[in-house]
């Protein structure tokens, strides 16, 4: 049974009793007690209003063909859609085409029905509209309400969240709703040609081993993807989807928790995962003013400075800039590795980087295994000759 | 068990998730096959969770109460409550039993969920924000979930007043201060403070077989045999295999100048500066 | 893991991340650290062989070695004064202070608040008994104590001395007696610190009596029993010297084995060359040999059984063992040891600590060759 009772919760009011369908549910000694005609439907579960009923109804083994579609869940931030929620479109449009069903975007939030339209240009065919004065940016308690309900009525054999901090919050809560699995930060998806299950491929033991993950019995199947990896579809003006309102049942519980303020200022914002070049600097950058160094040839290049956990321990960075498995996973198109020896920690952050440069005195670095180019040298002598040349190029032009 | 400040008693019963990891740190891979090499890898107390360790104690030190530190794993998992004695909790609840191997994050949660339930009311439960073996980030919410209570999620700084758990946490583009009802649960992140090293007379006396450890198997917590381990597991791994590390790298050579000026050739070629 | 692994564990963390980095600029300061100091009895370090009653971690030979050892490892001055606090500077007080004493005093000093010292050593001769010449006069109501300490670990920045002294020369072995003299007490006078070779971040000083009056219960023991009292804990001195011993030349052997992979000449890390490949496996042979020698000797110890040849063996052993690694690893840094930016100079100086406290090497090979039978 994947139904029952808390009896610590129950409070004897009945309500239960007369939810269930299949008459499974009496009183006893006051308190409800759910017997073996039950099937899990988890109507109980939404009948009541202490919480006490649970479920974990889908851990059971679920009818599989009885779920279709693909979801993506969009997220907003200050009221606009993040790249990260287009790229999530254009991978579930991949996945919606390998299943032959339709590709459809969640969208809830206070005010979010203008973002219809997006969804369709970049390849929904369904928008799934749930809007509520409840559902504010970044709370996850109404917004898992939302979800779940919708899941729980449309059926989705795919949820996809993008790996944000919200994303990567609010899925788990979903899925435990659901009694469903999910894989975290995936950075590739597909659909395995036989079964139709969802193959969800993410690093493990920070990036040296890859895992494919799948739920053969459970659906819907849910995964948090990795912003930056997946590719966003051109925008395909004029494109249509059916655009559907979803009804909203917040509750007061919902709003457990408040935010009393946010203090934009006291973090300058980096992010890192859309910087197109990082310059990173680690151990033998040795000092905050030996990141001086780094920093001036960030500007030269219009890049970000990063660097790895120890820069930040040491307080040579804030950190906001970390990268990896702690901190931030970059995939910018150029990584400029300084002083860097390249514990996998580090690396699963930015080995997805398209071009590497390694600058290091010690040949035997794990960071030059992944660097495109490896300069076997003293960042304190190379680099600011990497800048003179750079300027001398750029007086050039 | 919290009651409200204003009759005089603010005790706070928290509740410390910890999990033993493998120190990743110590992990390397064989130049040769590419794999990893796990031989002699020390198990540690996950690094979150000891400052998830840290804010429980430190709680209730500012308010009395008690800490317990429940973790789920192996037998040999009772060195990382050990520690957790060390450092300061009152007991500890090992959750390990055959049949709780193999589970992922849904079933973990139901796991400790049920153990949380069966340790009887809780004001707080504090975890680390993620484990380094697994990265998922995922227990936090779904013990939540499971207990249903609302979710602090990347705290930096924690202190409860007036019967609210009132924290900061990290976002993406600053600092954001939240008020909760309590029960709740909290991940910390390692912002959150230093973690105190153990008391040694503390840490030995957790080796008496006195010690205020219990171990719990399945039928103590009243799990669902179907819910727990591999079985009670919705996710499964299909394959691993190691991302191929090998790319042509190009080795420079040469003073330094000469390194510079062939690197920004090679930046420009590739259209990167 | 058991509770040795787990101690040493947790020590070694400790070493790791909050001695090691330090260690250079304590001994550059030559200064007691008064902060670690107090954040060492945080952990509860100082009361680690006393009982769980008392608040201690009841340790036996082999765990309290353990923790010297690792202490060892990061700062021969910190394992010092720690060693001093828990061992010699504490020990006869808690056994037998009375308990307004241990309440006074034993009690603080485990919680940092109090520095202990242990006055042994005159100018005349350390290991020889008959150089005592500091005496202690019973009077009516008071002990009147007079004479001349010197090498006194802690000396200038304890608050409490256990000291041992002369009471009848009449009775040869049986005259001597330990007695507990607070600093405050008048008569106590504390030289300035030495300037020294090694160990520069415990402070050490002589520590004069001019006719300190005491009371008659800070006498440790029945009358006559210093020797006896000295005697039993000759073994656990020399063990744990050995300890610490084995934490310095494991520390000589990481950093030059470290420095062999990252040093290169000629083209090559010098860890390639045999000239170094086999002075770091001499110096991990022999510390492999200290190690069982010193927990061989504890184990015996800890079962109750006699080992003063094993502690003495041990003591020689890896003292000497140390003072060569110590010596190999000057040789592998080349000219960085001379530079006291790196660790290899400490190491080297540190060691000569080592030949001195706990009985000099030839002393322990005479001791050695009566256990012998010779």
């Amino acid at each position: 049974m994947a139904v029952w009772v808390e009896k610590d919760d129950c409070a004897g009011c009945e309500t239960c009793v007369e939810a269930c369908p299949l008459g499974a549910i009496s009183m006893r000694d006051g308190l409800a007690i759910i017997d073996e005609k039950c099937n899990s439907c988890g109507a109980c579960v939404e009948s009541c209003s202490t919480g006490a009923i649970k479920s974990d109804a889908a851990a059971a083994k679920a009818d599989t063909s009885q779920y279709r579609d693909v979801w993506i869940v969009a997220e907003t931030r200050h009221g606009r859609v993040r790249p990260c929620t287009l790229e999530l479109l254009g991978c579930g449009r991949g996945l919606a085409n390998a299943l032959d069903q339709r590709l459809c975007a969640v969208l809830a939030g206070k005010e979010v029905k203008g973002f219809a339209a997006d969804m369709a240009e970049h390849g929904a065919d369904v928008v799934y509209v749930m809007e509520d004065a409840g559902l504010e940016e970044g709370r996850t308690l109404p917004h898992a309400r939302a979800i779940t309900d919708a899941a729980r009525e449309k059926k989705p054999a795919v949820v996809l969240f993008s790996a944000t901090p919200f994303g990567r919050e609010l899925a788990p809560r979903v899925s435990r709703r659901l009694g469903t699995g999910l894989t975290a930060d995936c950075t590739e998806l597909g659909i395995d040609g036989a079964t139709k299950n969802l193959l969800q491929t993410r690093p493990a033991w920070g990036g040296n081993l890859m895992a494919t993950i799948y739920s053969p019995d459970s659906r819907p199947q849910m995964s948090t993807v990795r912003p930056g990896v997946m590719k966003a579809l051109p925008r395909e003006p004029g494109r249509k989807a059916d655009i559907v309102g979803l009804k909203v049942n917040l509750k007061a519980e919902d709003a457990r928790l408040q935010v009393v303020e946010l203090k934009k200022g006291l973090r300058k914002k980096v992010d890192l995962t859309e910087a197109k070049i990082i310059v990173s600097g680690g151990n033998g950058v040795g000092s905050k003013e030996g990141f001086k160094l780094l920093e001036e040839l960030a500007a030269v290049l219009g890049a970000e400075v990063a660097g790895t956990r120890i820069a930040v321990e040491e307080g040579w960075i804030t950190a906001d800039r970390q990268v990896g498995q702690t901190g931030q996973s970059v995939c910018p198109d150029l990584y400029i590795a300084c002083g860097i020896s390249g514990a996998i920690q580090h690396r699963s952050g930015m080995a997805g980087a398209k071009t590497i440069v390694a600058i290091n005195t010690d040949p035997n670095a794990p960071i030059f295994q992944i660097a495109d180019i490896a300069v076997n040298a003293d960042l304190f002598k190379v680099v600011p000759e990497l800048i003179a040349a750079l300027r001398a190029r750029g007086d050039e032009c | 068990m919290y009651r409200d400040a204003r009759l005089g008693v603010a005790e706070l019963d928290v509740i410390v998730l910890v999990k033993q990891v493998p120190n990743t740190a110590e992990v390397k891979i064989d130049p040769r096959t590419g794999t990893l090499m796990r031989e002699g890898v020390e198990s540690i107390i996950n690094p979150d969770d000891l400052h998830a360790l840290e804010a429980g104690l430190r709680l209730r030190e500012s308010h009395g109460g008690r800490v317990t530190a429940v973790s789920m794993g192996p037998p040999q998992a009772m060195d990382a409550l050990r520690e957790a004695l060390g450092m300061g909790a009152d007991a500890a609840v090992l959750l390990t039993d055959r049949a709780f191997a193999g589970a992922d994050t849904l079933a973990t949660s139901y796991t400790l969920g049920k153990c949380i339930r069966k340790l009887g009311r809780f004001d707080l439960v504090v975890a680390g924000h993620q484990a380094i073996d697994g990265d998922t980030a995922q227990i936090g919410p779904q013990v939540a979930e499971y207990l249903d209570v609302p979710q602090v999620i990347r705290a930096t700084r924690l202190e409860v007043r007036d019967g609210e758990l009132h924290a900061e946490r990290t976002h993406e583009d600053g600092v954001e201060a939240v008020r909760c009802a309590l029960p709740a649960l909290v991940t910390v992140t390692r912002e959150a403070n230093k973690p105190r090293y153990p008391y040694i007379p503390r840490l030995m006396a957790a080796f008496d077989p006195n010690a205020p450890i219990k171990t719990w198997g399945p039928k103590d917590i009243g799990a669902d045999e179907r819910l727990i381990g591999l079985k009670g597991s919705p996710t499964q791994v299909q394959k691993t295999f190691t991302p191929k590390l090998e790319k042509k790298v190009e080795k420079l050579s040469g003073q330094p100048a000469e390194m510079a000026r062939a690197l920004v050739g090679r930046l420009k070629e590739r259209r990167l500066a | 893991m058991n509770s040795e692994e787990m101690l040493r564990r947790t020590i070694a963390k400790f070493v790791d991340n909050e001695i090691i980095p330090v260690a250079n600029d304590l001994d550059e300061k030559e200064t007691f650290p008064r902060d670690l100091f107090k954040r060492l009895a945080g952990m509860g370090l100082y009361s680690i062989r006393y009982p769980k009653e008392a608040g201690g971690s009841a340790a036996d030979n082999t765990h309290f070695c353990i923790m010297c050892e690792e202490l060892a490892r990061g700062s021969m001055s910190v394992a010092a004064f720690t060693a001093m606090q828990c061992l010699m500077g504490t020990d006869f007080l808690f056994k037998y202070g009375t308990p307004e004493l241990r309440e006074r005093y034993w009690r603080p000093a485990m919680r940092g608040e109090k520095v202990a010292a242990f006055c042994l050593t005159e100018p005349g001769g350390g290991t020889d008994l008959a150089a005592v010449t500091t005496t202690a006069r019973k009077s009516a109501d008071d002990v009147v104590i007079t004479g001349y300490k010197t090498w006194v670990t802690n000396g200038p920045v304890a608050d409490f001395y256990t000291v041992l002294c002369q009471t009848d020369r009449s009775k040869g072995p049986k005259g001597f007696g330990f007695f507990f003299v607070p600093r405050d007490t008048p008569g106590v006078v504390v030289t300035r610190k030495f300037s020294k070779m090694g160990t520069r971040a415990t402070e050490i000083s002589e520590v004069i009596f001019r006719d300190a009056h005491v009371p008659r219960e800070h006498q440790f023991g029945p009358d006559g029993s210093g020797a006896a009292l000295l005697n039993s804990k000759l073994e656990e001195i020399r063990v744990m010297t050995a300890a610490l011993s084995l934490g310095l030349a494991r520390a000589a052997f990481d950093a030059s084995l470290r420095y062999a992979n990252e040093r290169e000449a000629f083209g090559r890390p010098i860890g390639k060359y045999q000239a170094i490949q086999m002075k770091l496996a001499t110096m991990a042979t022999e510390i492999e040999a200290s190690r069982l020698m010193i927990y061989d000797c504890t184990r015996r110890m800890d079962r109750g059984i006699p080992a003063m040849k094993e502690a003495s063996m041990a003591k020689y052993f890896a003292s000497e063992a140390a003072c060569r690694a110590a010596d190999e690893c000057t040789r592998i840094f080349g000219a960085y040891a001379y530079s006291n930016e790196y660790p290899a100079s400490r190491f080297y100086r540190d060691t000569r600590f080592l030949l001195y406290g706990g009985g000099t090497s030839e002393i322990l090979q005479v001791i050695i060759a009566k256990e012998l039978g010779l």
